[in-house]
């Protein structure tokens, strides 16, 4: 470094230019103003993503909702399964490969208010699903599909504690 | 480490630092203006988070920070392609006060330096910061920073032999 001590001195030498005054007026009043809270425009955007993750979550959550009463509490539907499976069946080797649901719109209808004060109260809830079955012949490789659009309520028991 | 400043400190600390603020801001603007944009809205940042005026780094660091944000927005671009394309520019060469002819020659060898070393020269001669500061403010390692320097101080050497 010491071979550079001489032009290190004479860049030392050569000063930059000095600031205007306008850019000390600029900082000046740029403190002197109220700091910008960044809130106005992260909150809301925040909040936007709550209320979208609340939306998807509680689509999610009907779903399971649906495929549960589908196939554990309501028999009707695994009758269906097997009822229209029977169809196919009239040809020997289609076998039920699959059932596919998919919500597409979940509403809260409100609470259902027993008659005469008499019962449970419960909770309405409205779902449009769309359901697509499948067949698949093992020996020949033939499928056959069925879809079709279900509406669905529910009523689930509401507990005050 | 951090100690707080009272407000009437600023503008004699902005008096003492605004013009290497400037100059090193000038590698990063294509114009004196944007530089002075620049250096308002670091200034105003690291002086409201009320930093340590001794940690010269973070105040360059700060500047480089906002410099780079802007470059980002106005170009819609990477960082690392807004200083590519900063280092192909080749119009942003420091700003000195006038003085004498060989002055007037040494200022216009380092407008002709890589950006790059440039920089570091800035940095270490005008504003004094060590190779390690300069290392922490420009995202590289000390040596890195330190072989720029020689490199940038052989090249000005050389320049300006004829001349002595």
């Amino acid at each position: 470094m010491n071979d550079f001590s001489e032009l290190e001195a004479e860049l030392k030498r050569l000063r930059p230019a000095p600031a205007s005054a306008e850019l000390a007026r600029r900082i000046e009043r740029a403190l002197e103003a109220p700091e910008e809270v960044p809130t106005a425009g992260i909150l809301p955007r925040r909040r936007n993503a709550a209320w979208w993750s609340l939306g998807l979550g509680l689509t999610g959550l009907a779903a399971l909702l649906v495929i549960g009463l589908t196939f554990f509490d309501q028999p009707p539907p695994s009758q269906g399964v097997a009822a229209v499976g029977q169809k196919p069946g009239a040809t020997p080797g289609f076998q039920a490969a699959g059932l596919t649901q998919v919500v597409y719109s979940g509403r809260d209808e409100g609470l259902v208010f027993p008659p005469n004060d008499t019962g449970t109260l419960r909770r309405r809830l409205h779902y449009e699903t769309r359901e697509t079955m499948r067949w698949r012949n093992a020996q020949t490789g033939a499928s056959v599909r069925v879809s079709y659009p279900v509406e669905q309520v529910v009523l689930t028991p509401v507990s005050f504690q | 480490m951090e100690s707080i400043v009272s407000h009437e400190d600023w503008k004699n600390c902005f008096a003492e630092l605004a013009p290497a603020l400037l100059l090193f801001a000038r590698r990063w603007t294509h114009s004196r203006a944007d530089a002075e944009d620049v250096v308002q809205e670091a200034f105003v940042r690291f002086w409201r988070r009320q930093h340590s005026l001794e940690n010269r780094g973070l105040l360059y660091a700060t500047v480089r920070s906002a410099a780079l944000d802007r470059l980002r927005g106005e170009q819609r671009r990477s960082r690392r392609e807004a200083v590519a394309s900063l280092d192909n520019a080749g119009h942003c060469e420091p700003v000195f006060a006038p003085g004498d002819e060989g002055q007037h020659l040494l200022a216009a060898a380092i407008g002709r330096l890589p950006n790059e070393q440039r920089e570091v020269v800035v940095l270490k001669i005008w504003n004094e910061l060590t190779f390690a500061e300069i290392a922490v403010v420009l995202e590289i390692s000390p040596n890195t920073a330190a072989s720029r320097y020689r490199y940038a101080l052989t090249a000005l050497k050389k320049v300006l032999q004829p001349h002595e």
